[in-house]
């Protein structure tokens, strides 16, 4: 028996797939993101005004160097500040998150708590970091307290989705065989459940500490402490944007070393969780 | 502890349509190895699971006479461990259903540890003790999943292939620690097995079983009982 070979003209191989094939979810929601940005252009407007772009750039960038070194000390202990407001809204936020988490996670919590849950949190992740700043300052006036307030519940608002996405996605198959093996629900989840998720959670967790260390770097700007007072007040000042430069620097700095670290310790992580370090 | 531990009637099995098993009947008694072997396919593992009460049957029934739930255990054949946790963590998971969530919430009893560890030990795991379950080799976390049943303590236990991942010596070492643990201590312990040197070594009853005929497994007794 002769195998009939499918004919095609030429050399060339032609689909025959038809022409809408193509637009699938993905493709409609690229083209619509497509067309709004192209019909965005004509509302962006600049002043009208014949200005020199390139000469106002350069001039203002130069007023940042050199970088005043006079204001070290003051601006460390501004930086040290924030980085104080950003640790104890982490660790606030983790806590919160976890339990908020469970109620969120379709894979544990009942239908009844799971959308009250989720809407709750939408309507935290609503509000941007500098509003939350804004309600923390004049409740509690203008100090580090509110920058804890504002970013733990700025925090609580991303953590928790993440936290009970994990749940969801992390491997239940141990928590399962624990219940068949006489372990309440809580037990199977904490020795069976959570040993699995703690990794990404962990991981989520410094993530969010590298971005209120930046966060926590901005809500001084409206008086919530921290380096961000700092910020505001040579902005205003005439002729200080060198001492801005220096504040930026320092920013610069620490969440580079937070980044590379936490970076590092993900990495360490994600390795261990996929058995690299496998005996034999 | 029951005269017999477990019974099947005129057990049928099915999958996705597929008749595995027809017409079982088995009588599962303390101080019983009981091996099931048959090529890949034959139902062995969907055999163990009705047992366990995981599947219901085709038909016919399984009568479990355990005076506890928990006195029935499984090592599962994918294992089923927690990856992020210890070796140690995994096993001390076998102890949960004897302890309430606020006794095991930050620190198991001093006890269960020091069962947990002489487990491992005993099946030359103590240097992993402290390693995460998803760093070790194939063969240690089989032997991590057999521990943690073991910790159940129970009566009857239905192993699917615990030892197919280790080399022939470690192989007959875990399987001789298993029948130690269970049918030494008038249990039952049946196990899936493809290994006939093993089965022959191990097994006091085996069941083989036919993928072409699902009325043609038989039964053997190895180890007839002696005369006097």
């Amino acid at each position: 028996m002769e195998a009939r070979r499918p004919q095609t003209k030429g050399s060339s191989l032609k689909l025959e797939l038809p022409w809408h094939s193509r637009f699938d979810l993905l493709g409609i929601t690229f083209l619509l993101f497509l067309l709004g940005a192209v019909g965005a252009l004509p509302s962006i407007e600049g002043s009208g005004r014949d200005l020199d772009y390139w000469g106002n750039l350069s001039r203002f960038a130069s007023q940042f160097f050199p970088p005043d070194w006079s204001i070290l000390d003051r601006t460390l202990e501004g930086l040290l500040e924030t980085v104080q407001i950003a640790l104890v809204s982490t660790l606030l936020s983790i806590v919160i998150s976890i339990v908020l988490s469970i109620g969120a996670a379709r894979t544990i919590a009942p239908l009844w708590l799971l959308w009250p849950t989720r809407m709750l949190l939408n309507l935290i992740r609503t509000i941007p970091s500098l509003l939350w700043a804004l309600l923390a300052v004049v409740i509690v006036g203008s100090n580090p307290l509110a920058g804890v307030i504002a970013l733990s519940f700025y925090s609580v608002g991303y953590l928790a989705k993440f936290f009970s996405e994990t749940f969801e996605t992390a491997n239940t198959d141990a928590q399962q065989a624990l219940r068949s093996l006489g372990a309440s629900p809580l037990q199977a989840f904490q020795f069976g459940l959570w040993p699995n998720a703690r990794p990404i959670i962990w991981s989520h967790c410094l993530w969010m500490l590298e971005y209120n260390v930046r966060s926590a770097s901005i809500i001084g700007y409206v008086g919530a402490g921290g380096i961000g007072l700092h910020l505001k007040l040579y902005a205003e000042s005439a002729d200080s944007w060198n001492k801005f430069s220096l504040v930026l620097l320092c920013i610069l700095a620490i969440v580079t070393v937070l980044d590379f670290t936490g970076e590092k310790i993900r990495q360490s992580i994600r390795d261990q969780l996929e058995g690299k370090k496998k005996t034999d | 502890m029951p005269k017999t531990l477990l019974t099947t009637k005129n057990l049928g099995l099915e999958v996705e349509g597929r008749t595995l098993l027809k017409s079982l009947i088995l009588s599962l008694n303390p101080g019983t190895f009981v091996a099931v072997t048959g090529p890949s396919g034959s139902g062995k593992t969907t055999l163990l699971r009705t047992l366990a009460g995981e599947l219901d049957p085709a038909e016919g029934k399984v009568v479990n006479y355990l005076d506890c739930p928990t006195r029935l255990a499984m090592i599962f054949q994918d294992l089923q461990l927690a990856d992020g946790a210890t070796a140690l963590t995994n096993v001390l998971g076998g102890s949960l259903g004897r302890h309430s969530f606020l006794s095991t919430l930050f620190r198991f009893p001093s006890e269960e540890r020091e069962k947990a560890l002489h487990l491992l030990a005993k099946f030359g795991l103590s240097e992993k003790s402290n390693q995460w379950a998803s760093t070790l080799s194939r063969g240690e976390r089989q032997r991590v999943a057999a521990c943690r049943t073991l910790l159940t303590r129970p009566h009857l236990l239905l192993a699917d292939e615990p030892v197919s991942s280790l080399d022939p010596s470690l192989a007959d070492e875990v399987l001789a620690h298993l029948s130690n643990e269970i049918s030494g201590k008038n249990g039952c312990l049946v196990c899936a097995l493809h290994n006939d040197e093993q089965v022959a070594k191990f097994a006091d009853l085996v069941l083989r079983l036919d993928p072409s005929d699902p009325n043609g497994w038989k039964l053997e007794d190895l180890k007839p009982k002696e005369v006097a």
